[in-house]
C-alpha cells in the first residue's frame, strides 16, 4: 500500500510538471508578440518600440525560455501564482474569486447528477428490458446527445422567460445557481445513468452471484454488499474522466448564463494575452484534477486491493 | 428422515434440459451423480436444492470452483458471517473453529480476501461454510476439479469423516469416477436430461447396463488414489 501510494504521488508529480511545461511552451510559442499585446492592453494606444522593449524586459520575456519558465515555476511551488502582466496585480486573488464561483457550480451539478442517476439506474436494473429500463436508457441517451448550450437555453426559456420562476443571468443571488447547476447536472446524470446501469448489470453477472443466492443471502444484502461494490469499480473509473467534462461543462455553462467564474476569467486572460493568468488557470485545473484522481485511486485500492499489485 | 422429491424438471430457452425426475435420499446416503458434459447434472443439482429448500429442509451447495462461491472483494470473515446470517444463526466462534479444524484450514487468515488464500484452501473454506447449518444434504458440484488429485482426495477424506458422524447425505456430482468410486454407495448416471441408471456403485461398475455408463467406466481410471 505504501509503495503504491508512493507511485501515485510520483505520477501526480509527473503530470503536474508536464502540464506546467506544456502550457508554458504553448504560450511561449504562440504567434504574435506578447510584449506588443501587453503594451496595447495596458496603454490602449499605439506604443513606440522602446516602450514595448521595456514591457518585454519587465514581463521577463527577454530572458529566454528556461529563465522565464524558472521565474514562473519556482514561486509557484510556494503557492505564488505571480502577477498579471497587464495590470501588474497578483493573479491569485482574482483566480481565487473565479474559482469560488466555478467549484460550487461544478459540485452542485455533480450532486444533481448523482441524485438523478443513481436512483434511475437502480430502478432501471430492477427489471432489465422492462419499459422503465428502456425509458431510463432512452432518456439517458437523449440527455447525452443534447448539447449543454441548447439545454441551457431551453431551461432559460421555460423557467426564466415563460414561468419567470428563476433568474437566469449573472450570479447576484444564491438562486442564480439553480438553472446553471441543473443544466450541468442533467448532462452529468445522462452520462452516469448509463455507466451505473451497466455496472450493476455486470456486477449481477459475476460468476459467484448464483451461489450466493443459493446460500440464502437476501436480495437486499446481495445488492448492498456484493452488487454495490462491484458496480462501483467501473463507475469510479469513469468518474475521474467525468470530472474533466464537469469542469469543461461548468466553464461552458458559465458562458451561457453570463456567470463570473473560471470561464470568463480564462477568456479575458487569453484576450489580453495575460500569460500568468492563463497559466494560473491551467495549473489550478491540473492541480484539482490530479488531486481528485489521487483520491479516486485511493478509494479504488480500498475497494479492491488487487489494483496496482501483481494480483490484478 | 428420508428426503424425497418428485417431478423435478427444467426448461431453458424453450428446450427441456431436465425431464421430470424423482429422487429419494436416505439420511447419510452417499450418492454419486455422473454423466457426460451437458447431460444435466448441475441442473438436477440446482433443482434438487431449490425444491428441498422450499420444502423446509436444510440443504447446502458447494459449486465447482471457489470463484463461483466467493466474492473476491469481500474478506473471508465477511463471507462466514454472511453465511451464518443467511441461515438465521448468531456468530459462533467455536463452531467455526471446529469446522476449520475438520477441514484443516485453521491457519487461514480470515482478514484476507479469497485471493489471499490458495485455491485448495478457498475450496475447503467453501465446504466448511456449507456445513455451518448442519445440513441434511450436501450437494457438491465437482467440488474438487479445481484441486490437484492429492489435495482433492485428502479433502474428500476430511469431509467424509465429518459427514459420517452427522448422518448428512451427500450428492457428489463429478466427472471423476475414480474420485466417486470409493466414496459413494449409489451411482446415478445421467444422459440428455434423464437419469438412465440408478444402482449401487459396485454393481454398476462391474456391469454397466447402458452404453453411456459403460463408456464412463471404460474411459476412467477408477483405481483408488494412494491416500
Ligand atoms: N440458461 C440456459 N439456457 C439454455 N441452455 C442451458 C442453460 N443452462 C444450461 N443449459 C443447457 O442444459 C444442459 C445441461 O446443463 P448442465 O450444466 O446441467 O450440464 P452438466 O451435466 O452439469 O455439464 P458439466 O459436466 O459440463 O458441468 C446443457 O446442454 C446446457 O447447454
Ligand atoms: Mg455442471
Amino acid at each position: 500500500m505504501t509503495r503504491s501510494l508512493l507511485g501515485l504521488f510520483l505520477r501526480a508529480f509527473v503530470v503536474l510538471t508536464g502540464t506546467a511545461l506544456a502550457t508554458f511552451t504553448l504560450l511561449w510559442n504562440a504567434p504574435g508578440d506578447p510584449a506588443l499585446a501587453i503594451a496595447m492592453a495596458r496603454f490602449d494606444a499605439v506604443v513606440p518600440a522602446d516602450v514595448i522593449d521595456l514591457v518585454r524586459a519587465e514581463a521577463g520575456l527577454d530572458a529566454g525560455f528556461w529563465a522565464a519558465f524558472r521565474g514562473w515555476v519556482v514561486p509557484l511551488i510556494s503557492g505564488n501564482f505571480g502577477n498579471s502582466s497587464v495590470t501588474g496585480r497578483p493573479v491569485w486573488p482574482d483566480l481565487a474569486s473565479a474559482t469560488s464561483y466555478t467549484v460550487p457550480l461544478a459540485l452542485a451539478g455533480l450532486a444533481i447528477g448523482l441524485a438523478i442517476s443513481i436512483p434511475l439506474a437502480v430502478l432501471a436494473t430492477r427489471h432489465p428490458g422492462s419499459w422503465l429500463d428502456r425509458f431510463a436508457v432512452g432518456i439517458a441517451s437523449l440527455g447525452a446527445a443534447i448539447p449543454a448550450y441548447w439545454l441551457g437555453l431551453l431551461l432559460i426559456l421555460l423557467f426564466a422567460v415563460k414561468l419567470a420562476w428563476l433568474p437566469a443571468m449573472g450570479a447576484t443571488t444564491p438562486s442564480h445557481v439553480i438553472l446553471p447547476a441543473l443544466t450541468l447536472g442533467l448532462g452529468v446524470a445522462a452520462a452516469l445513468t448509463r455507466i451505473i446501469r451497466s455496472g450493476i448489470l455486470e456486477a449481477r453477472g459475476q460468476p459467484f452471484m448464483p451461489a450466493l443466492k443459493r446460500r440464502g443471502i437476501s436480495e437486499h444484502a446481495l445488492a448492498r454488499e456484493h452488487v454495490g461494490p462491484h458496480a462501483a469499480i467501473p463507475v469510479i473509473t469513469v468518474f475521474g474522466l467525468e470530472l474533466a467534462f464537469l469542469l469543461e461543462g461548468a466553464v461552458m455553462v458559465e458562458v451561457i448564463f453570463g456567470r463570473p467564474g473560471l470561464g470568463s476569467f480564462l477568456v479575458g486572460a487569453i484576450e489580453a494575452r495575460d500569460f500568468p493568468k492563463v497559466q494560473g488557470v491551467v495549473i489550478l485545473a491540473a492541480l484539482l484534477f490530479v488531486g481528485i484522481n489521487l483520491v479516486i485511486d485511493v478509494i479504488y485500492r480500498l475497494i479492491d486491493p488487487r489494483m496496482g499489485t501483481q494480483n490484478a | 428422515m428420508t428426503l424425497s422429491v418428485s417431478g423435478l424438471s427444467a426448461v431453458r430457452s424453450g428446450r427441456t434440459i431436465l425431464f421430470p425426475t424423482s429422487l429419494e435420499i436416505e439420511p447419510g446416503a452417499r450418492i454419486g451423480l455422473v454423466g457426460a458434459s451437458g447431460s444435466g447434472k448441475s441442473t438436477l443439482g440446482h433443482a434438487l436444492i431449490d425444491t428441498l429448500r422450499a420444502q423446509g429442509s436444510c440443504v447446502a451447495h458447494v459449486p465447482q470452483s471457489p470463484d463461483e462461491a466467493l466474492d473476491p472483494l469481500r474478506r473471508m470473515a465477511f463471507h462466514w458471517r454472511e453465511a451464518e446470517t443467511a441461515l438465521g444463526l448468531p456468530h459462533d466462534a467455536d463452531r467455526q473453529q471446529a469446522l476449520f479444524r475438520a477441514l484443516k484450514i485453521e491457519t487461514g487468515d480470515l482478514r484476507k480476501r479469497p485471493w489471499g488464500w490458495s485455491r485448495g484452501m478457498q475450496q475447503r473454506f467453501v465446504i466448511a461454510m456449507a456445513l455451518i447449518g448442519a445440513p441434511n444434504l450436501l450437494v457438491m458440484d465437482e467440488p474438487t476439479s479445481a484441486l490437484d488429485p492429492i489435495v482433492a482426495a485428502r479433502t474428500m477424506v476430511l469431509l467424509e469423516d465429518y459427514l459420517a458422524a452427522r448422518d448428512t447425505a451427500l450428492v457428489l456430482i463429478t466427472h471423476d469416477l475414480g474420485l466417486a468410486a470409493g466414496r459413494v454407495t449409489r451411482l446415478l448416471v445421467m444422459n440428455a436430461g434423464r437419469i438412465i441408471e440408478d444402482r449401487p456403485t459396485s454393481e454398476l461398475l462391474a456391469a454397466p447396463r447402458t452404453t453411456q455408463a459403460a463408456s464412463l467406466c471404460a474411459h476412467r481410471n477408477w483405481l483408488a488414489l494412494p491416500c
